[in-house]
């Protein structure tokens, strides 16, 4: 405790400097490439104080001990069966040795280079035990704090904290590693791994590593909004630059030290360096960091909700959030058979749909007659974890279930919920507590249902009561005001109602309610339920558990979010309304640039258009229209669509046209063939076929899109293709050929193992006495190859259409 | 390091631009109207929702003579002038392997199959861009893990059926990086399967680094 009063002490007062890369300043004293530094350490202990001495004299108030791959799983690349508990230990008294106590030492846990579940193979569970073999070993040497670095997994860096907080209230910082784009190599952002952090219990959280002053100071600046606890600051020395074959970080110690102000101005409590960082630029740093005050922290910091890549901020002016509900069981047969058999496609489907059309979190319930809830809600919360950027909520009336899923996820969750039954209260608390998790506070008892509001006000005040036992405040709790069907009790919904202004005006709460249970047992459900759903917004709701797939509900949303001016200046309504997929139904026209703009086009230059446009969807009834207005099929194909498709390929040779127009365009002309087909075999005025082709993939090839679009074309061009399909042997083409005698016969092949098949089936058709011509295609087919074996080639759809016709004589 | 590491959820960016590049796409001269461009973005976000990458990643100690083999610790040879020249400078070697998965390639197929071809290629391309894009992740990550020992992964990387890099290695490099664990298979012919899996092969050389350079 003493430790944790004088860290706390220092970053309140001034900018606490840390010390700067260690193992350049090893190799500078010989320690040799590829050596395990931490063992080189231990071999040669007085290296490694001097390093350790170096920083401190420059004036680092904290030096990190040589144990940054000091886990057994780093350590067994180097040797076998090594004691990474001792290891720690003896690394960390070297440290003390070297520094005494004027100075503090951080026990440093690094990454095990493995990902940890579901991101990666190494089981959760593992990973604690081995950062907790880590701990004991730096607790034993003696640390005063401890600190988690260069994390590039939110769920290693969740796995170490765990560990620490299982073991020790010592102060623990925590730093990521961010990429040039602002996300860990894993995706996750600054705000979201702060937000996690924080919550599962880290005393300082920030950034270290992968960019210089300049690349850290916006992720700074993007997490110090929503930082409850000091932010931590490591950069390198710059970029790492090339001259003359090396490499190099630039930054000289001067510069460096220069963003000390910047750094502290943004939020920084520890500032430090990392790669290229040399005990001078640390000089440097602390003599400019002199008198330098830490900028204040912010008085209230707002609620937010985290997964691995996203953070949901839950700010009383922002737009109602919804949480999507359809991940529950309940009346969804295909879903209780997926979830007993363990599979997972239908609850990725539900969460991709959800987010896509507006959920913000996504609520998790597998609770069902027959199924194991606490081992399949932990599947479902990892499942979700890697499909869906969304937060969840966790849905559970078990707490063993809550407890396990929210150990498992890689963010910041919602507990839905925590009630005021006494049986449960206490444990579902110390588990939101345990692992920072906020929760949905259901006012009730077990006992007497509370009808009014009143009543319910009760029960709330008592939970939050209990709740602060455990160091929860208002910012954890969303108060659930509790939907009761109007058809069972007509005043139900304004207890409701007053409930949430109560909350939301005097007690000063978030609320949520799940809104469809108000219409229970009426006709015509959704405008009961559009109507509740306005009036609770009116009364400051701050999320709705429902389905976001129901486009009145969502629509009312966000025009009661323009009304309550919780979207500024209607931008989201605007942009919605604008959205032709959401007026048309989801039916959008391609309306292609090239297309003649011109007003009263007649059908058939319609028809035209639609080929040239590739609108598939509307074809058909351009035709009907053309030949209803005296356009005979026959015209039709031959004076509209033809040209039009032959205009395509001009466009796509001349690259104004790129493949999936092409292919639209060509999906159009079939799609009108075949609808005119009927009507030319009735006029006896069907187009003669230009010829037979036969395609196919070489046999042990199994890539047959290409193979694919070259049968759309010639199809579209008046041939008769046979397609035999992809890894097709030999013989079976042979036999084709035999049996069909096409004009042309085509191969296709991706792989240059394969390529040189087609060689050898040209070779079996000539000792057959089969003279017809092949054309050859396909990623590594080159016209030099094609030559060689006596074969055509073309290099895609639209060149194998061409050569096609020149060799049945056919011409453009 | 004899046991693969896995990545069973790699998370990446779609790479809108490689995709469109890989569909024939060219800044200066195709032409792409509003509502075409929203149905690719449509599509790459269907795409991005079916992709599943998964990986794996093995170093091992190499010895690089000065011919074309290249032998593993494992006892391995892969003969390759190219891989050889490649890997001169490096003692150790990078395998890995990625998947999109078995999902997109069912859309793929159903697309295809199912006559709408346009949306298929759309998806293909997307595919092969994320998996291409889920090895140089895995460089990346590999790559920030063996920094500390002042070593770098090469920027280049082989794979088998490239150059004089015979397809039949694949059969080496997939038992030595386990994919079968993450639902990849390989085929008589030395084929992944689904069909958007590869792996490669990269070196492990010293870093020149003069300053810096190391995190620990």
């Amino acid at each position: 405790m003493k430790n944790r009063e004088r860290i706390e002490g220092m970053a309140a007062a001034r900018l606490v400097i840390l010390d700067g890369a260690t193992g350049t300043q090893l190799q500078a004293r010989d320690m040799p490439g590829g050596a395990c530094p931490e063992l080189w350490c231990l071999q040669n202990p007085e290296s490694i104080k001097a390093v350790h001495r170096d920083y401190w004299k420059a004036g680092a108030d904290i030096v990190y001990t040589a144990t940054f791959g000091a886990n057994r799983y780093k350590l067994a690349q180097y040797v076998a069966g090594a004691d990474a508990c001792q290891i720690n230990r003896d690394l960390a008294r070297l440290a003390r040795q070297a520094v005494g106590e004027t100075c503090l030492v951080a026990g440093d846990i690094g990454s095990t280079g493995r990902f940890v579940e579901p991101f990666g193979d190494l089981d959760f569970e593992e990973a604690v035990a081995a950062y907790k073999e880590q701990v004991r070993g730096l607790l034993e040497g003696g640390v005063d704090l401890l600190v988690i670095e260069t994390m590039v997994d939110i769920q290693e860096a969740r796995a170490a904290l765990i560990a620490v907080r299982e073991l020790t209230g010592t102060y623990t910082m925590v730093t990521m590693t961010y990429e040039s784009g602002g996300r860990t190599l894993n995706g996750t952002d600054p705000v979201s791994a702060l937000v996690t952090l924080q919550a599962l219990g880290a005393d300082a959280v920030g950034c270290n590593c992968s960019t210089g002053p300049e690349g850290m100071i916006p992720l700074v600046r993007a997490m110090a909004p929503y930082a409850k606890v000091p932010l931590v600051a490591k950069p390198n020395a710059g970029l790492p630059v090339l001259r003359g074959g090396e490499t190099f970080f630039p930054m000289s110690a001067e510069e460096f030290a220069g963003f000390a102000e910047e750094f502290g101005s943004a939020g920084v409590k520890f500032l430090g360096g990392c790669c290229g960082t040399t005990p001078e630029h640390i000089r440097m740093l602390h003599a400019r960091a002199q008198g330098l005050k830490p900028g204040k922290r912010k008085e209230h910091v707002p609620a937010v909700l985290s997964s691995a890549r996203r953070s949901v901020c839950l700010a009383s002016q922002d737009p109602l959030l919804i949480i999507g509900e359809r991940i529950n069981p309940t009346g969804k047969k295909d879903l209780q058979e997926e979830l007993l058999s363990g599979r997972m496609a239908l609850v990725k489907r539900f969460a991709q749909e959800q987010v896509r059309r507006g959920a913000a979190l996504l609520d998790v319930n597998v609770g069902m007659p027959g199924i194991d809830e606490t081992q399949t809600l932990r599947e479902v919360v990892k499942t979700l974890a890697v499909s869906t950027d969304a937060p969840v909520c966790i849905d559970s009336s078990v707490p063993e279930a809550i407890e396990k899923a929210l150990r498992i996820y890689p963010g910041r969750a919602l507990i839905n919920s925590i009630s005021g039954e006494e049986h449960k209260l206490e444990k579902l608390l110390e588990t939101a507590a345990r692992y920072g998790a906020m929760f949905i506070l259901l006012p009730l008892t077990g006992k007497k249902l509370p009808r009014s509001s009143f009543e319910r006000q009760k029960i709330i005040r008592d939970i939050h009561a209990r709740a602060q036992g455990y160091g929860l405040t208002k910012d954890d709790i969303v108060v659930d005001a509790l939907t009761l069907a109007v058809s069972a009790d007509p005043g139900a919904a304004k207890e409701t109602l007053a409930t949430l202004r109560w909350c939301s005006d005097e007690f000063g709460v978030r609320t949520v309610l799940g809104l469809s249970n108000v219409s229970f047992g009426l006709p015509e459900r959704r405008w009961i339920n559009s109507a509740f759903l306005a009036m609770a917004v009116s009364c400051g709701l701050s999320l709705a558990i429902a389905n976001p797939m129901g486009e009145e509900f969502m629509q009312i949303k966000r025009a009661s979010d323009v009304l309550m001016n919780h979207d500024p200046q209607a931008r989201e309504y605007i942009a919605h309304a604008s959205d032709p997929e959401e007026k048309d139904g989801g039916v959008t026209r391609p309306d292609a640039p090239v297309r003649v703009q011109e007003k009263n086009r007649s059908p058939a230059q319609r028809v035209y258009d639609a080929v040239i446009d590739g609108s598939r969807g509307e074809i058909k009834d351009l035709i009907d229209k053309a030949v209803a207005g005296g356009v005979s099929p026959r015209q039709l194909v031959n004076e509209t669509m033809v040209p039009a498709i032959q205009k395509v390929g001009e466009l796509y040779e001349k690259k104004i046209y790129f493949l999936p127009q092409l292919i639209a365009s060509a999906e159009a002309m079939k799609e009108g063939f075949e609808h005119l087909a009927p009507l030319l075999e009735a006029a006896d005025a069907c187009p003669k076929q230009k010829g037979t082709v036969i395609l196919a993939t070489v046999k042990d090839d199994i890539h047959d899109i290409g193979k694919n679009i070259v049968s759309l074309m010639l199809k579209n061009h008046g041939f008769h293709v046979i397609d035999l399909g992809k890894d097709v042997p030999d013989r079976e083409i042979i036999d084709a050929v035999i049996r069909h005698k096409p004009q042309v016969v085509g191969l296709s092949a991706l792989m240059t193992t394969t390529m040189v098949r087609m060689k050898g089936i040209i070779r079996q058709a000539r000792e057959a006495g089969l003279s017809c011509p092949f054309l050859v295609g396909g990623a590594v087919v080159t016209k030099a190859y094609a030559d060689s074996i006596e074969a055509h080639y073309a290099k895609d759809g639209v060149e194998a259409v061409r050569v096609v016709q020149a060799l049945t004589g056919q011409g453009a | 390091m004899r046991d693969p590491v896995f990545f069973h959820a790699i998370h990446l960016d779609m790479p809108v631009e490689a995709v469109y590049r890989r569909l024939g796409y060219r800044k200066a001269h195709t032409q792409l109207g509003p509502g075409q461009r929203r149905d690719m973005e449509t599509v790459l976000e269907d795409a991005a929702g079916m992709i599943e990458l998964k990986g794996s990643a093995l170093i091992l100690k190499a010895d690089v003579g000065r011919g074309s083999e290249v032998t593993l610790e494992t006892g391995d040879v892969l003969r390759s002038r190219g891989l050889a020249r490649m890997l001169s400078t490096s003692r150790k070697v990078l395998l890995m392997g990625a998947t999109a998965g078995n999902r997109i390639m069912g859309e793929i197929s159903s697309c295809s199959a199912g006559g709408n071809l346009a949306r298929a290629v759309v998806l293909d391309a997307a595919a092969s861009e994320m998996t291409d894009s889920a090895l140089d992740w895995i460089s990346a990550c590999i790559g920030q893990q063996v920094r500390r020992e002042g070593l770098e992964v090469t920027p280049r990387r082989f794979s088998a059926g490239y150059g004089d890099f015979d397809l039949t290695n694949q059969k080496i490099m997939y038992e030595r990086l386990r994919l079968g664990e993450i639902d990849v298979s390989i085929t008589d012919a030395c084929i992944l399967l689904p069909e958007k899996s590869v792996t490669a092969i990269a070196g492990i050389r010293k870093a020149e680094r003069k300053d810096g350079g190391k995190c620990q």
